[in-house]
């Protein structure tokens, strides 16, 4: 791995809609996490920030990039990662 | 609020293909003409519409929030599935976002194929997934005052995993 993201921190930009947004307050925020981190763990530290993710976790996927992805992708400097709770467009 | 970006954030133009999102009335006869091709035999149109009614709630209007370069990503993605599938000559989807009042379009579906079996099974897919895939959310205002957003049954596939139904 990039010997950069070893150390220090990475930051993502983190996006919220629908009822998710609601409840958390907010439809953007940046996250600064410890390198490596993958999506598991941003939403472990999104839910202590903000509780009211703990009840949609089981629901929610990512989308890293404009693309849905697993938990345990690893995340880079400056992903975008999406919060999807379960869509209802049509 | 989440609205588009830019314009390129919201649309898809190839010369098969058309995916837009818009924040005015579909237009239907624009989609239809689009699917017209010699090369086609059926043109089959699925237009999903405000429902005033579900049981005994009265829906006022409904208000679609959207992320858009991704539903957008997301749609052509399928689109191009349904192409890889379905020998379609052109494949059109239009999705509305913000209010839409009872009976009018907030979704359109259009594919024109060579014979109608295909045009029909691939529409289908194509509405199925799009419920299931893009990142496109429905708040129903009712009658009663409140305000609830629409939740989808599961969660959507990850790549790898699609289940295409």
């Amino acid at each position: 791995m990039n010997d950069e993201t070893t150390n220090g921190a990475l930051r993502v930009r983190v996006l919220v809609f629908s009822i998710l947004r609601e409840k958390m307050g907010c439809d953007a925020l940046t996250v600064a996490l410890d390198a490596p981190a993958t999506g598991a763990d941003l939403l472990d530290r999104l839910e202590r920030d903000h509780p009211a993710l703990r009840a949609f976790r089981p629901v929610v996927r990512l989308a890293v990039n404009q693309t849905y992805a697993p938990e345990t992708t690893a995340l880079a400097e400056g992903d975008e990662v999406a919060l999807i709770t379960p869509v209802s467009g049509g | 609020m989440t609205r588009p970006r830019t314009t390129d954030d919201a649309r898809v133009e190839t010369g098969r293909l058309s995916i837009r999102l818009v924040h005015e009335p579909i237009d239907v006869a624009e989609a239809a003409a689009f699917l017209a091709d010699p090369r086609a035999g059926g043109l089959d149109l699925f237009i999903g519409t405000t429902r005033r009614w579900t049981g005994d709630a009265e829906t006022l209007e409904l208000s679609y929030e959207c992320y858009a370069p991704m539903a957008v990503k997301e749609m052509r993605r399928l689109a191009e599935e349904a192409m890889a599938r379905w020998p379609l000559v052109r494949a059109c989807i239009r999705h509305r976002l913000g209010t839409v009042p009872p009976a009018e379009a907030s979704v359109l579906i259009g594919v024109a194929a060579p014979h109608r079996a295909e045009a029909f099974e691939a529409c289908r897919f194509l509405i199925d997934r799009l419920k299931r895939q893009a990142p496109i959310w429905k708040r129903e205002a009712y009658a009663d005052g409140r305000l609830e957003w629409v939740q989808g049954e599961r969660p959507p596939d990850l790549p790898g995993l699609d289940t295409g139904s």
